[in-house]
């Protein structure tokens, strides 16, 4: 009992200095004994509070069992920004040595120093653009939006201009009680969060440099050897009349009634390949082809 | 035809080197903006055992607009109808450049696992799905069993 009570002011010592240092910054939780549980900080790099130039950040939550500072906290990074797979890794790594190095005394704020240390060495974003799915070369003109996502500048101008003309578009077909008050609100890609950013002045970068240096597409086995096994599955489901029939549907739906053996001729057995190919907008409605522009499923039946 | 876009090299490379587990898509060989795809039912849904045929095309300004995808398998299911069309937003207008064809076709395979029949594009189906759920539940396996299974 005495011991336990001796934990506990140890951590209630450790959590005062932290809130007098974090503030704001820094949520406790505390269970329904009152014990401390659930401690998270959102970290970024040191960059003299010059807060357009941090473009990494983590959130740091470190859950103390019981026995805490005699047994390692339960240390979880949540909702990197900017940071790839391998960044995180390392960073989890270098949080373990120190938890370990440090059982017996208070370990949150050198957790927080050590992250933060790590992430102003790395304040280049080394994800990658959700747009194109390259990296940021040096030279490359990214963007980071207030979320914290990253897109190479020229990919995030061709998002918002190509949103903002559908906006457009959209607008003009409705009559103009319903016309939005408010005019197009550009949002992140990535998370939907509402972003300000100048479209006309992105539009000015340069596209991404490895997009251009990226290797050539080749067919490989692997390909050839799924695409021979999706076209058996074609076939054998075609067999079992698993295989949906446009044609057959649509002029159900017009009530036009047709004679069982007239639809079985006009069928084939060939996987029809790309129906949606040659297809622009227009004339796709929900993503299925109106009818007269399915030619190749014409022309499968004028061949047999 | 234009250049294919590097992104979608890059994607099609990326789903042969690490595919999701339940989901193959394959370009054609002469339309690369042109996938073969094959879903498999979910585990504990009435889909589970089924393999589901797909089609996707990429249009000429993707990733800036949305795959166009459908099922050519027969699916008995209240958000896709009897011309294999599937009511999902983010083929719509949720759709955003940061989605990719695995992302599009693991939220195709979670539509499988949650059908949401207040949103309907197959009225009959999804009617059923309301009033009878465990009936609608029987022809979704029966569907699965007569038109989805592999020789």
């Amino acid at each position: 009992m005495e011991m336990s009570l001796k934990t506990n002011e140890r951590v209630q010592e450790e959590l005062e200095a932290l809130e007098a240092i974090l503030m704001d910054d820094i949520s406790i939780s505390y269970n329904e004994r009152g014990c401390p549980e659930l401690i998270k900080t959102t970290i970024f790099p040191s960059t003299a509070n010059e807060v357009d130039k941090q473009y990494v950040c983590v959130t740091l939550e470190v859950k103390l069992p019981e026995e805490y500072p005699d047994c390692e906290p339960l240390v979880q990074l949540r909702n990197p920004r900017g940071l790839d797979d391998s960044t995180i890794n390392h960073l989890y790594k270098s949080i373990k040595d120190k938890c370990a190095e440090n059982v017996g005394q208070p370990v949150i704020f050198e957790l927080i120093d050590l992250i933060r240390e790590n992430l102003t060495e790395s304040n280049l974003p080394t994800c990658q653009c959700a747009v194109c799915l390259y990296g940021f070369s040096e030279g490359d003109s990214f963007t980071k939006t207030q979320c914290f996502h990253y897109f190479h500048s020229y990919c995030l101008a061709n998002h918002l201009s190509i949103t903002k003309r559908h906006f457009q578009e959209e607008q003009d077909k409705l009559p103009a009680w319903q016309k939005s008050t408010k005019g197009f609100q550009a949002t992140c890609p990535v998370c939907r969060e509402m972003i300000e950013c100048d479209i006309d002045e992105l539009k000015t970068a340069h596209p991404p440099k490895e997009l251009e240096s990226a290797q050539k597409f080749e067919v490989t086995n692997d390909l050839r050897l799924l695409q021979e096994r999706m076209r058996q599955l074609f076939s054998y489901q075609k067999s079992k009349g698993g295989i949906i029939d446009i044609e057959a549907e649509e002029n159900k739906l017009l009530l036009i009634t047709q004679s069982s053996e007239e639809t079985a001729s006009s069928e084939s057995t060939e996987d029809p390949g790309p129906s949606l190919s040659n297809l622009n907008d227009p004339v796709l409605e929900n993503g299925v082809l109106k009818k007269s522009q399915r030619c190749d499923v014409k022309m499968n039946s004028s061949d047999r | 035809m234009a250049a294919l876009p590097r992104r979608i090299i890059k994607e099609t490379q990326r789903l042969m080197q690490e595919p999701v587990p339940g989901i193959s898509a394959v370009p054609d060989d002469s339309n690369a903006r042109y996938f073969h795809v094959i879903v498999t039912g979910p585990e504990d849904s009435p889909f589970e055992g089924g393999l589901f045929k797909l089609e996707l095309f990429l249009p000429e300004d993707y990733p800036m607009s949305a795959p166009k995808v459908r099922f050519i398998t027969k699916i008995y299911h209240p958000n896709i109808d009897r011309l294999g069309r599937i009511c999902l937003d983010i083929l719509k207008d949720k759709w955003s450049p940061a989605l990719q064809i695995r992302t599009v076709l693991l939220s195709i395979q979670a539509l499988l696992s949650a059908p949401n029949p207040d949103d309907p594009l197959a009225n009959d189906v999804a009617e059923l799905w309301k009033v009878n759920e465990s009936e609608a539940i029987r022809n979704a396996k029966e569907w699965t069993r007569r038109y989805a299974m592999d020789n």
